[in-house]
């Protein structure tokens, strides 16, 4: 019944564009099991205007635009609210849609893992990771702790005495990466004091003296680094990263922790997609991560690189999901 | 590069035939989305952000940042011919402009909010210039126990922002508390009053309740006294001329508020609308006839205009010399600046000074431009008064709907819209101030979030609000504030028990 439906869209569009070949290839090739798109092809960011969802919809859809990889229009929308969990009703809402994505990353995961979304990532289809972040911990230059080794001992010691401040609410990303670390350390988690500062304070906060530890994503504390405000205690990633400043940020590996935490960055679609269209999907997406012109957008926000297809993305976030559920579990937070 | 050669590179981008046309589109657009009730610069800077692709980073921020404060500028005209907050900044303006427009001098009070936004706006373009470096340290000081203390002192005005019953106001205020405290709290991470409903996760957005308890129940008050329809025919322009006298009246409060407007649109998290309902608040304060306020008094109208101003501009110095985003637009703002390849933070002026000192040096022109470009607009403005009133009612709600639904694109707001009109007109009628509502909503957040960061610090103990000195002096300043008029008015009171 789906496919009749389908089908007529496409006729029907081959008739508004009559004139246009392509249109009748795609029509001709939608019976074999393949896909093309259409129509103009909607990317929700489940955030406002400005943030790192808005942003990687945003430069994914002007370049898939710009190297004609897509020929169709994408068009990114912003459904704002409840940390993503309107964003993702709505793409729900959208069952089969094959002109229909979002972007997302691990709080698709912490928010419903807190009890705040009825939709996690098992909901929806995933079609392709796309870059990887990495969070950092970082201290106030003067301070006294040199390393992560410095920090954990201390907290062993004397939990109390710090205190760690991220954007994130309790039990999401600034927080649980963080936990995640010092807990491979082997600091009690439940004795981490967290304060979450969602008004832009969190950074202003290390800075003049009030809490002794910034969780955040790398790229938040580069420009901070080089003026000599801050300095980089450990970062979550496998390995040093690569690029001015960042290399010199040491991983928690380094220091003899064996752990680490990547903040993806990925695509999905509404639950019950075409699988001719997530190979499609997942194939534009590999050829867009290997463009040139995507690596300059990486390189410009200080995005890595990691291309992940289909089906290894939905076996890597089960993984992750796992750890986390035990984690956020421990620490109480757990639903 | 020093401060002085740099504005120098700054006023070469800001006077090139680019910079100056891109300034005037910023302003004229910011003037534009600022006078329609309920669109702010938010969504005027997302919708600009994939114009700028590819353009040069410097025009492209020049004229940005003029949406912005042309925004804040042109904010002021539906607050006070409609009493329909153009944006958050903008709500505190409607206390004393809105009475002012009532009373057929709805030209002078354009022209008063005209006068005091540009000069707001250019007193702290000054600071911003001289001081932003400097100023850095000022907006990394505060930290959560003196944000608590700031937002105390906010509060201990409740009592001055209300007419007549001082319960009723407290009663407004605690309504105001409630309200705030619903969604998911940032501290836990646990859900309050949502139902489990998800539109309820992030609360409200100051907009749905500024609109609904304004311009909504203003609406309804509207219908309600249908047999003044004949009004609107006496409701003149009034004269756009400012007396000698309203000059006098107006040049305290603009100039001891531009100053105060701009230190706290330095602070992250404070902005235009903490700022002008401070500066309201200190103004009437420090007043002779503080009974005048909230009847259309000149320096009611002039501090929240000069304040609102001057904080727009303060708040480019967390942004431009930090990196740290204050409010929600110069968030997006700063998301405008990573897209096209600059970061802003404390080697921006260092590694980028055409851009740091460009949009200082455009914001002189931009704000001159501002003043001419509302001048002459003012007799043209203030003839929407004389639209007809079932005209003008549907309009009001019609712009009221769009600007809520802009918000997030989410049709639940428009319901809690209507519900927040429906409560503000029966504060109304029974006489409940709607402002110690609208007060207690805006500190009440911050205030909570920063008190319990404070003691998540402190480890419960409350001596980290005295232990340090700034969060101690603006306690002791909340004190004094609530200690002076209650002594005052027991002496007047033996005074007047003495005579008789």
């Amino acid at each position: 019944m789906k496919k009749t439906i389908f089908a007529g869209i496409l006729s029907v569009s081959a008739l508004t564009f009559a004139g246009c070949g392509s249109d009748d290839a795609a029509n001709t090739a939608g019976e074999d099991g393949n896909f093309e798109p259409s129509k103009t092809i909607e990317v929700v960011a489940p955030a406002g205007s400005g943030g790192g969802w808005d942003t990687t919809a945003r430069e994914v859809a002007r370049v898939f635009g710009e190297t004609e990889i897509i020929d169709e229009n994408m068009t990114v929308i912003n459904r704002e609210g409840g940390g993503g969990a309107i964003g993702w009703a709505y793409v729900h809402g959208k069952e089969g849609d094959a002109h229909s994505m979002f972007v997302a990353s691990p709080p698709l995961m912490f928010v419903p893992l807190n009890g705040q979304s009825e939709h996690g990532h098992e909901d929806f289809t995933p079609l392709a990771n796309m870059i990887a972040d990495y969070g950092a911990f970082a201290v106030r230059e003067d301070s006294e702790f040199e390393d992560l080794n410095d920090l954990f001992d201390q907290m062993k010691d004397d939990p109390e005495s710090v205190t760690v401040i991220g954007t994130s609410a309790p039990g999401s990303m600034d927080h649980m990466q963080f936990v995640r670390i010092a807990k491979a350390a082997g600091v009690d988690p439940t004795k981490i004091k967290y304060v979450s500062d969602q008004e832009g304070g969190a950074l202003t906060a290390v800075l003049n003296g009030s809490v002794d530890v910034f969780s955040t994503g790398v790229g938040e504390t580069i420009e901070q680094v080089r003026a000599g405000n801050i300095k980089v205690l450990g970062v979550t990633a496998e390995e040093r990263m690569e690029g001015e400043v960042l290399s010199e940020f040491p991983t928690a590996i380094e220091q003899g922790i064996d752990e680490s935490f990547v903040n993806w960055r990925g695509f999905f679609g509404p639950p019950g997609m075409d699988q001719a269209a997530v190979d499609y999907y997942e194939a534009k997406f590999q050829e867009l991560s290997e463009s040139e012109e995507f690596a300059e957008v990486r390189e410009k926000y200080g995005w890595n690189e990691m291309y992940m297809g289909s089906e290894e993305y939905s076996e890597f976030l089960e993984g992750e999901k796992e750890e986390i559920a035990a984690l956020l579990e421990e620490i109480g937070l757990g639903q | 590069m020093d401060a002085f050669q740099g504005l120098l590179t700054g006023f070469q981008v800001a006077l090139s035939l680019e910079g100056i046309m891109f300034v005037l589109i910023g302003v004229i657009v910011g003037t534009l989305i600022g006078m329609m009730p309920g669109l702010g610069p938010i969504s005027a800077i997302a919708i600009m952000i994939p114009i700028t692709y590819g353009m040069d980073p410097a025009p492209a921020l020049v004229m940005m940042a003029g949406v912005y404060y042309g925004a804040v500028f042109g904010g002021s005209t539906s607050s006070i011919l409609l009493n329909a907050p153009g944006i958050s900044g903008t709500v505190a303006t409607a206390f004393d402009g809105y009475p002012m427009a009532q009373q057929g001098k709805a030209g002078k009070a354009l022209a008063i909010a005209a006068i005091s936004s540009f000069i707001g706006g250019t007193v702290s373009v000054v600071l911003l210039m001289l001081l932003a470096p400097a100023l850095s340290s000022v907006a990394i000081s505060f930290g959560p126990p003196a944000y608590f203390a700031l937002m105390f002192m906010g509060l201990t005005a409740i009592s001055s922002l209300s007419e007549g019953s001082t319960i009723k106001a407290m009663i407004a205020a605690v309504a105001g508390f409630m309200v705030v405290t619903i969604g998911i709290d940032p501290q836990t991470g646990t859900q309050r009053f949502t139902f489990g409903n998800v539109n309820l996760f992030d609360g409200f957005d100051f907009l749905i309740i500024a609109l609904g308890l304004f311009a909504v129940a203003e609406v309804c008050m509207l219908i309600l006294n249908r047999k003044n329809r004949s009004l609107s025919d006496d409701q003149k322009l009034g004269s756009l001329k400012l007396s000698k006298a309203d000059l006098k009246e107006m040049s305290g409060p603009v100039s001891r508020q531009s100053f105060v407007g701009f230190l706290l649109g330095v602070l992250p998290g404070a902005g235009a609308t903490i700022a002008s309902f401070i500066s309201y608040i200190f103004e009437k304060r420090i007043a002779k006839n503080p009974e005048e306020f909230g009847k259309g008094s000149i320096k009611g109208l002039a501090a929240p205009e000069s304040s609102n101003n001057a904080a727009t501009s303060g708040a480019f110095v967390p942004l431009l010399s930090l990196g740290i985003p204050g409010s929600g637009t110069t968030a997006v703002m700063l998301g405008a600046f990573l897209v096209l390849g600059v970061q802003p933070g404390p080697l921006l002026m260092t590694d980028r000074p055409e851009i740091f000192w460009g949009i200082i040096a455009s914001m002189y022109l931009g704000n001159v431009f501002l003043l001419i470009l509302n001048l002459p607009l003012i007799p043209y403005l203030a003839k929407i008064l004389s639209i007809p009133r079932p005209l003008l009612i549907s309009l009001v709600i019609m712009f009221s709907l769009i600007g809520v639904y802009s918000i997030s694109f989410n049709v639940f707001d428009l319901y809690m819209l209507l519900v927040f009109g429906a409560l503000g007109f029966a504060m109304r009628i029974f006489s409940f101030p709607a402002p110690p509502f609208i007060l207690a909503f805006i500190l009440g957040g911050m205030m909570e979030q920063a008190f319990r960061q404070s003691m998540t610090i402190s480890n419960g103990s409350l001596s980290i609000f005295v232990d340090s000195p700034l969060p101690l002096s603006l306690l002791l300043v909340a004190l004094v504030s609530l200690l002076v008029p209650a002594f005052l008015k027991w002496r007047s009171n033996r005074l007047a028990y003495k005579q008789g």
